[in-house]
Parts: structure tokens; sequence; C-alpha cells
């Protein structure tokens, strides 16, 4: 292929994939998908009951993957009926954006149910404000995974067809954004009542912020935060990582030789080292700023 | 994710009679399928996903039992490693089987299932009574749903047909996920103390619906199986376990109340 | 019925090699600093997600990059060495994401809390722990772990696919791509699985004592892939 026009579909690729990154953490941050999941759970057990959606869709990756493999399915079975390809793609989306719907009200249902006990209301009106946020934040999600895919298949000959390399790029794209953005919302936004700067004391575990600004909150009210961070980033980090391991590819082009693969190992390599040296950065320049919690480690010894 | 509690789960419905279901139902499903579709016509491949269901079923209520003693780690990886063996299992079994395919299958997911329950508590030393047991069905039920969703997709299980229209057009992944959450779905959705078996149960009939509606999907281009009456069953199985569940929910929750403002003080003590 | 002994004789290198492959992944994953659920909220150092989950991430990423090297190239090395590097990038890139997160959104330094320093940097840690936590963030001796495991898995999953796609056989070469790839996302998930049990679903890298629990995690893998390569093979090389 022409290095132009593979470096075109490259940057396409990224682009979508940083779109597919950012909705797929907002769309977990209105549901409290995944691994923030565990404090909205455990806060009607400490008394805290709440009206913020609890979606714990098998964790991000296995939803993800489902999302995508079903949209990848369907596309590819009206592709192979001879439907034009963006067609096909926005109605893979529609379904899988729908059969997440489905797995999301069924989750919040679930878990808010099983917690009797605790006197956790199931709140119609959470679900039916909730549902079509999560399923329009999936249908973006889906349809951008699915262009990263579609690319890869016709544009790039990638041998792996369509429904896997999508199963595969939902499971990625969960594991980066359960690994990224979700954090922001786990340890920030859930715990602004607590002093900024600080991992979650574990004896705040359970006391998640109820309020809004107006009313009580919700998982909507959430993704308005995230997305002023923890969103983006996490588009960032999967626009990376489809980005990076295509463009060493693609500008070091093995095809024509064993030695220009090799050539693009080491451009691999070089990329991962310089990260390495930005983390070690990054971790000089916090240390610095936010300096020891040095009193605070007196007073855990006092307490103990 | 780190989830359950320690102990084994309450019980309505006996774990063997589940067993029963998903062993016998899943293999006359597979095989009801496979010959019906010759004898009456394409039409009859939806009875592969039903024995799906079954699978499904039986899955979930095996997930249920295991993850109730606490995996360290997530409800969903035991899933994944469920379809994991499953499709390893399955392919080889149909490969190699012939008509007695799905048996091998069968034979093989449950090897392979009860040495990983014989390794996490022997050289893992997980200590959970259950494990190898578990295990064991956890793999088979795996496999049952990969056959009986691969039948309904092309109507036979003969390894060629299933080998073009469903492996090499990479369908797999989407029968590989949405039967793995069909099984490991309901118990993570249901996780709480006051979890109950039937509703966890009817979930996983839902989340098997809907697995089911996506193989007619994929069965309305080929050409051995008949998508229209798949996906109009499977419809009408969600329909089914979906008003199901909510009746359980609104049974075992707290309140199901439209709107409101959280329980007040009063009402928590 | 198959020649079973005959398949398996001609095939036993590959056999060996998916072994091998899947022994490689169930110990890349005691490498992956993985917090679980308390790292979510900057409670335990390690990125906050599921062990299984992230190390299936990364090492499919490297096998997408493997697949598609594997078109061009006869060269083993290379196959494995962009699988290798596929994974690593994903795994760095995430990590690097989430020390902006750790550092940007919620406000603390990198700290590891199971030891004083930092083996790499010498670092004091015990210091930089806030209260009430195991830790939070990726110190550098954990992302450079994080490195290692997503290279072993990288190779681990491209090694046994390569394995998969060589084995001697009679099918279309999409047919081939096909079952090989099914199989390795198969054999790649018993060994993300086996090894997160035995670590008990968090870890923070090479310098946790956690880790020195490797070897059970491993003898596990060797057997379960072992006869998962036999199968694999059989199914394929019956072909």
């Amino acid at each position: 292929m022409e290095p132009l026009t593979g470096m075109g579909v490259l940057a396409l690729m990224g682009a979508a994939a940083t779109i597919a990154g950012a909705s797929e953490d907002l769309e977990s941050d209105v549901g409290s998908q995944s691994n923030p999941n565990s404090q909205v759970q455990l806060a009607p057990q400490m008394m805290y009951p709440h009206r913020i959606h609890s979606k714990a869709v098998s964790g991000e990756p296995p939803s993800n993957a489902l999302m995508c493999a079903i949209g990848g399915t369907t596309a590819s079975v009206l592709i192979s009926t001879g439907a034009s390809a963006v067609l096909a793609l926005a109605i893979g989306a529609i379904v899988a954006a729908a059969i997440h719907g489905t797995y999301s009200i069924t989750a919040y249902m679930g878990r808010s149910a099983s917690q009797k006990r605790f006197k956790q209301p199931v709140y119609l009106d959470v679900i039916r404000s909730h549902t079509p946020v999560i399923m329009g934040y999936a249908f973006i999600t889906t349809i951008c995974i699915l262009v990263v895919s579609y690319l890869m298949v016709t544009a790039l000959a990638h041998p792996f067809p369509l429904p896997l390399l999508a199963f595969i790029w939902g499971i990625t794209v969960g594991a980066i954004g359960s690994s990224t953005g979700d954090v922001h919302y786990g340890a920030e936004r859930q715990f602004q009542n607590v002093e900024y700067g600080s991992g979650l004391n574990a004896a705040n575990s359970g006391n998640i912020v109820r309020k809004a600004e107006s009313g009580l909150r919700n998982g909507i009210d959430n993704s308005w935060f995230c997305a002023k961070f923890g969103g983006p980033v996490t588009g960032l980090a999967f626009g990376m990582t489809v980005f990076l391991s295509g463009w060493v590819t693609a500008v070091f082009d093995a095809t024509k030789g064993d030695a220009i693969g090799w050539v693009s190992v080491i451009a691999g390599v070089i990329i991962v080292l310089m990260l390495i040296l930005w983390n070690r950065n990054i971790e000089v320049a916090a240390r610095a700023a936010y300096g020891p919690y040095k009193e605070d480690e007196a007073e855990a010894e006092v307490a103990a | 994710m780190s989830a359950g509690g320690s102990g084994a789960a309450a019980e309505a419905i006996p774990q063997n009679k589940i067993i029963a279901f998903g062993v016998v139902g899943g293999l006359i499903g597979i095989y009801a399928a496979y010959f019906l579709v010759d004898i009456v016509g394409s039409y009859m491949s939806f009875i592969g996903a039903l024995g799906a269901i079954c699978g499904m079923v039986w899955g979930a209520a095996s997930v249920r039992r295991v993850a109730s003693y606490g995996l360290g780690t997530g409800v969903p990886s035991i899933g994944m490693l469920a379809l994991g063996m499953g499709v390893l299992a399955a392919t080889f079994g149909l490969a190699v089987g012939g008509v007695a395919g799905p048996v091998i299958a069968l034979v093989t997911a449950a090897i392979i299932g009860l040495m990983i329950g014989v390794l996490a508590n022997k050289i893992l030393k997980m200590g959970i009574p259950i494990m190898e047991i578990s295990m064991t069905e956890i793999a088979t039920a795996g496999t049952i749903t990969i056959i009986g969703l691969a039948i309904a997709m092309t109507g036979t299980f003969d390894f060629p047909v299933v080998l073009s229209q469903v492996i090499t057009t990479g369908y797999i992944a989407v029968i590989f996920i949405a039967g793995g959450l069909a099984i490991l779905h309901p118990f993570n959705a249901c996780l709480g103390p006051d979890e109950t078996q039937d509703r966890t149960l009817m979930c996983a009939l839902e989340k098997g619906a809907i697995a089911m509606v996506v193989a007619g999907i994929v069965a309305s281009i080929n050409e051995g199986a008949s998508g229209a009456l798949t996906i109009l069953i499977g419809l009408a199985i969600w329909y089914i376990g979906f008003s199901g569940y909510y009746e359980r929910v609104k049974r075992d929750a707290y309140a199901v109340v439209g709107t409101g403002l959280l329980p007040t003080k009063e009402e928590l003590e | 019925m198959i020649d079973i002994a005959g398949i398996l004789m001609a095939n036993i290198v590959y056999v060996i090699l998916i072994t091998l492959g899947g022994v490689l992944i169930s110990w890349s994953v005691h490498f992956v600093p993985v917090g679980g659920a308390p790292a979510a909220m900057a409670q335990a150092t390690g990125i906050g997600t599921g062990t299984v989950q992230l190390a299936a991430g990364a090492g499919l990423t490297g096998l997408v990059t493997a697949g598609a090297m594997m078109q061009i190239t006869n060269n083993a090395a290379l196959v494995l060495a962009s699988g290798a590097v596929g994974a690593m990038i994903m795994m760095s890139v995430t990590m690097i994401v989430g020390t902006w997160v750790y550092a940007y959104g919620v406000g603390c330094p990198p700290a590891s809390a199971k030891v004083k320093y930092d083996p790499i940097t010498k670092d004091r840690q015990d210091l930089y722990v806030s209260q009430g936590t195991e830790g939070h963030g990726l110190p550098t001796v954990s992302y450079v772990s994080g490195v290692i495991g997503g290279a072993l898995g990288g190779i681990g999953g491209s090694l046994v696919y390569y394995a998969l796609m060589s084995i001697n056989n009679g099918l279309a070469l999409p047919d081939l791509v096909g079952m090989a790839s099914v199989f390795a996302v198969g054999i790649f998930f018993v060994n993300a699985v086996i090894p997160s049990y035995n670590i008990g679903g968090t870890i923070e890298g090479f310098h946790d004592p956690k880790f020195k629990r490797f070897p059970k995690a491993v003898l596990a893998s060797l057997i379960a892939t072992f006869f998962c390569a036999l199968i694999s093979v059989l199914a394929i090389g019956g072909m």
C-alpha cells in the first residue's frame, strides 16, 4: 500500500478509537460500571442509600466485547447481503446498543433488589432516564470500534474476520477504560466530600457523595464531571494504543523485508522506553508537588 | 470487582436437577435440531438455540454456586474461563467426532474442567470445596452453549459447515461472548446478600434468549438454518424471561418505586 | 477416526511451543501490576482493573499485531517480537494515562505499600502512601514490571498463534486463520484466569511478595495448556 494511504487510514482509525475510548468511559460512568461500582454497591450497607445507577455488567472488557461482537456480527451479516458498509455498521451498532440496554437494566434491578436488607429501593425513573444515555454512549463506542475494525479488514488487509477483530478491540477498550478513566470517577468524583489529594481512606469506604448541585446525585451528573478529564484521557489512551501499534508497522513496512520489520520492533521499544521515562518524570513531579504524607503516617501510628 | 461471600448459596432448586436439565436438555436440543433440520426442514434449527439456553441456565447456576465462595477476583473471570475451555472442547469435538461430535466435545470439556478444578484446589490451593465439580459443570455448560448456538446459526454441526460459516467468518466470537455473558452475567447482576436462585436463573433465561436472537441474525444468511423463526422465538422467550425477572425483582426488592427521595433515617433504623 | 498418534508425532514440536506459550502467558500475568477494585479508588497500588481483563486486553492487542505480521513474513522471531511490541504499547499507554489520572485527577503521587524503597529508583515509598490506603498509582518499579508483563504476554499469545498456524494441515488459509485465532483466544483466557486465581486478583509487580507464588500457576498452566495443545493440534492437524 502507498505509505500515504496507510497513514491516512491509520489517522482515521486513531480518531475513531479516540472517540470510542471517551464514550466508553462516560458510558461506564453513567452506570457506575466496573470497579467504582464496588463503592456504589457498598454504600447502602453503610447506611447510605442512593439514587445512582449501578450497572454491574460483568466488568467493562466483556461487556464492551459483547457490544462490539454483536455489532460486528450484525454488520458483517448485512455486508454479506450486499448492504453498504456505512448502513451496516450503523445498524450493527444500534442492535448492540439495544442489547446493552437490556443488560444494564437487569444489572441495576438485580443488584438493587439483592440489597433488600439495606433498604435500597429500585427507582424506575433512574432506569428510564439513564438507559437511553447508556445506550447512546454504547452506540457511539460500538460504531467507532466497528469503523476501526472495518478499516483494518478492508484497508489494511488484516487476516482476522470483522466480528473477531471487533471482539478483541472491545476487550481492549474495556480494559483501558476501566484502568484509566474509571479511576477519575472512583477516586475523585465519588468522594468529593473528602479533601482532594489522597487515595480513599478505607474508613470512608461506601460514603459516596449522594447529593448533587441540584437534588440528588445520579449517574448523569457523574458523566458530566468525568467528561472534563477522565473520559477524554481514556479516549487518548485507546487512540494512542490503536495508532501507535499501527504506526510502527505503517512507517516501517515489513512487507519490504524482515530488516524493516525489525526496525518497526525497535521503534516500538523506543516508544515504550520514552513512556517509562515520562512516567518517571510525572512520578518525580507528583512526589515534589504533593509531598510526603508524613503527618498522616504519624497519626496512623498513634491510631494503631 | 472482588465479589462473593464465603459459603454455600441457598438453593430452591437442587443443583442435581439443574445439571440433569442442562445436560439432557442441551443434548436433546442439539441432536433434535441436527436430525429435524434434515427431516423436517431448515426452520427447525431454532431447537439448537433452545438446547444452548439449557446450557446457559445450567452454567449460570454453577457460576452462582462456585462464586458464592468468593474467588478472590471478579465473577467475570470464571465465565471467560468457561467459554475459553468450551470453545476448545467444542471445536475439537466437532472436528474429530462426526455425528458423535457433541458427545465427544462434552466429555473433553468435562476432562478439561475437572483438570482445572483439581489444579485450582491442589496446586493453587484455592480451597473451594466444590471447585472440581463446578469447573467440570461450567466447562460442559459452555460447550453445550457453543455447539447449540452454532447449530442455530448453521442448522448442523457437521464440521466443514461450522468451520466455513461460523469459525472462518468470525461469528464464533459473538457465540463466545454472548454465551459467556449469559453464563456469568446473571449472578454478577444479582450479586448481593439478598440474591435468590430463581431470580438469577430467570435472568439467565433472558440473556440466553438474547444470544438466541443474535444467532438468528446470523442464521438469516445461512441456507441450512432459518433466521426469522429463531429471532421470533428468541424474542418471545426474552419477553417471558424479562417479565419473569421483573416480577421477581418486585418480589425481592425493598421497594420498587416510580421515583422518590432516599429512605429516611427512621426507615433505615 | 483420525490417526491420533501420527498427528501428534508429526506436530510434537508445536505441542511443546503452544504449551510454552501458555506458560509464558501465565507467568506474564504475575508481572502486571493490578490493584483490582481498590486501585480504582486509589486505595491500592496498581492499575484499577481486574487481572484477567487487563492481561487479555494486552495479550489480544499483541495477537492482532502478530496476526498482521504473520501475513507478511515467515520469520518466527519477528512475529513474536511484533506481538510483544503490540502488547507492550497497549500496556504502557494504559499505564501512562493511568498515571495522568492519579497525578492530575486524583492528586496523589505513585507509591507502593509493599516495599519501603522502590528497587529501581531507590525512592522512599512508605511516606508517600496516603492515610488509610495501601498505596496508589504506578511507581517506576510497577510500571517496568507491567511493561515486562505485557511483553511476555504478547510473546506467549503470538507463540501460541504462530504454533497453531504452523501445524501440518489441509485447511485453506482463511479457515486456518479462523481456527488458530479462536484456539489462541481460548488458550489465552484459560491461562489468564489461572494466575489471577493464584494471586487472588491483585499484585503490585515483581517486587510484590505474591510474585513468589508464580511457580504454582506456571505448573498449573503447564498441565492445563499441554492438554489444550493436544486437542488443538489434533483438531487442526486432523483436517
